[in-house]
């Protein structure tokens, strides 16, 4: 073997994918090349060096995102002849300010005002302000609570994924939150609710009862890919309750196939 | 699940199981974003990006073949991404100035290290990082694919539409030049 081949196989002998008789006329000609061998080596080194930079877990929001998008994007296909046999019945400007959701539209419309009184309070200044804007923050705080709580109510899917997305603008979340969300993961009829509902109870883990929580619907869960996603948090936790209840997990009888493998690389990762 | 029960799914999903769609995600969303981490150094971006490759998947569906491979075609669908994002955003600053910001990217390995080895795995990490992005798109885009994302040369063609020898070649000039990199990095922190 000469130096240009051994140029020709470099890729090849970074990655292993050598034929036995390749790899060793290689070892041959660098123990006999100096030149040749200080190159291999140097790519080698650089190759080794990349290993630092180890995989990474993208933050909980991509996975509620990821599934208010395809919710909406299935309610789109379903409903593309009823939207417009609806908008026919009323002409167009008065249907649009028709109160669709009073009861929702009501709460953002509370949450406008708060926000406005808030910016005019700030503006006209004065010894009180950081008091008040102290104040003006926790009712804002709650009035994201409210919003939250009343779209996870609605009767729409996509309604009640954008509850999900508001969850994440409520920074230290009363008690009311993490039980509704806990709620929504485990009753919710609607499947891509169900997985946002895990990106969002995955940002408030700190918590021991949502914690708790995860792993007790595990077992409740019916969709195989919920309860993927629910693996796939714990696993990322390190829980150690997790380990008994996937146990149990992969000796039920009916579990579907790609769940049963996932639960065992799980154990496997967590033992 | 296998790469074939990939390709069967999204097949289903083609033929409008779009329920189907969520086990792809659920299996390939870290994959995915871990590619564009490495690609841009930019978690915002690159977590803007994994939606916009799935929706466009959903997007473009149709066009999965059943002699299709789901892995390369997310990969394809990502590149294009990727690139008609910075031909829209071309004012911006470009990947390897928010790579050297970017520190939250160091990523312990193993038992947590003494402080002084944390400080210098996070030293060696940035240099990479750093490194990497000094490298050509189309280099960065062999060596992550091949160094990080574990798929082979043949595969790796497959994706970029080109030969296998092509591949390698790029790879073994990339690692080259990555090496002279790192000799130059190492070098200005040196002096």
């Amino acid at each position: 073997m000469n130096c240009e081949q051994i140029k020709a196989l470099g890729a090849d002998y970074l990655v292993q994918d050598l034929e036995a008789g390749a790899s060793r006329e290689i070892e041959l000609h660098l123990a006999s090349c100096a030149g040749c061998r200080t190159e291999i080596e140097a790519l080698e080194s650089a190759w080794v060096r990349l290993g630092i930079l180890a995989d990474t877990d993208p933050r909980s929001r991509v996975r509620a995102r990821f599934y208010s998008a395809l919710e909406a994007y299935q309610d789109a296909l379903e409903s593309n002849g009823a939207g417009r046999w609806q908008r026919l019945a009323l002409p167009s400007w008065l249907w649009n300010w028709w109160p669709r959701r009073p009861a929702l539209q009501l709460v953002l419309g509370l949450l406008l005002f708060v926000t406005g009184l808030g910016a005019g309070r700030w503006l006209s200044g004065g010894q009180k302000a950081s008091g008040e804007i102290a104040e003006l923050r926790n009712e804002l705080r709650d009035m994201r609570e409210l919003v939250t709580l009343s779209l996870l109510q609605q009767q729409s899917a996509s309604e009640r994924l954008k509850g999900v997305s508001w969850s994440y603008r409520v920074e230290q979340p009363n008690s009311a939150i993490l039980p509704a969300l806990l709620e929504t993961l485990n009753s919710d009829l609607n499947v891509n609710v169900r997985l946002a509902a895990v990106g969002a109870l995955q940002t408030f883990t700190s918590q021991a009862a949502v914690r708790k929580g995860l792993v007790q619907s595990l077992l409740r869960q019916n969709s195989p890919v919920v309860q993927i996603a629910l693996i796939d948090v714990l696993v990322q936790l390190q829980e150690p309750q997790s380990v008994e209840v996937l146990r149990r997990l992969t000796q039920e009888q009916s579990l579907h196939r790609s769940v049963k493998q996932r639960a065992e690389r799980g154990l496997r990762q967590l033992s | 699940m296998s790469p074939a029960a990939d390709n069967t799914l999204m097949l289903k999903v083609r033929d409008g199981d779009l329920g189907k769609f969520s086990f792809l995600f659920e299996r390939h969303h870290r994959t995915l974003f871990n590619f564009l981490l490495r690609l841009t150094g930019n978690r915002d971006l690159s977590e803007d990006l994994v939606q916009e490759v799935f929706l466009r998947m959903l997007k473009y569906r149709r066009t999965f073949r059943p002699d299709s491979q789901f892995t390369a075609w997310m990969y394809q669908v990502a590149r294009n991404a990727h690139v008609d994002y910075f031909r829209k955003h071309k004012n911006e600053a470009p990947a390897d100035r928010d790579a050297e910001k970017e520190d939250s990217l160091v990523e312990p390995v193993g038992p947590a290290p003494n402080p002084e080895q944390q400080f210098r795995k996070a030293q060696e990490a940035s240099l990479v990082r750093r490194a990497l992005a000094r490298l050509s798109l189309d280099k960065r885009e062999v060596l992550i694919l091949s160094r990080y994302q574990g798929l082979k040369y043949e595969e790796i063609a497959a994706i970029l539409g080109c030969e296998v020898g092509t591949v390698k070649g790029r790879v073994f000039r990339a690692v080259q030049e990555l090496g002279n990199i790192f000799f130059e990095l190492s070098g200005e922190k040196a002096s």
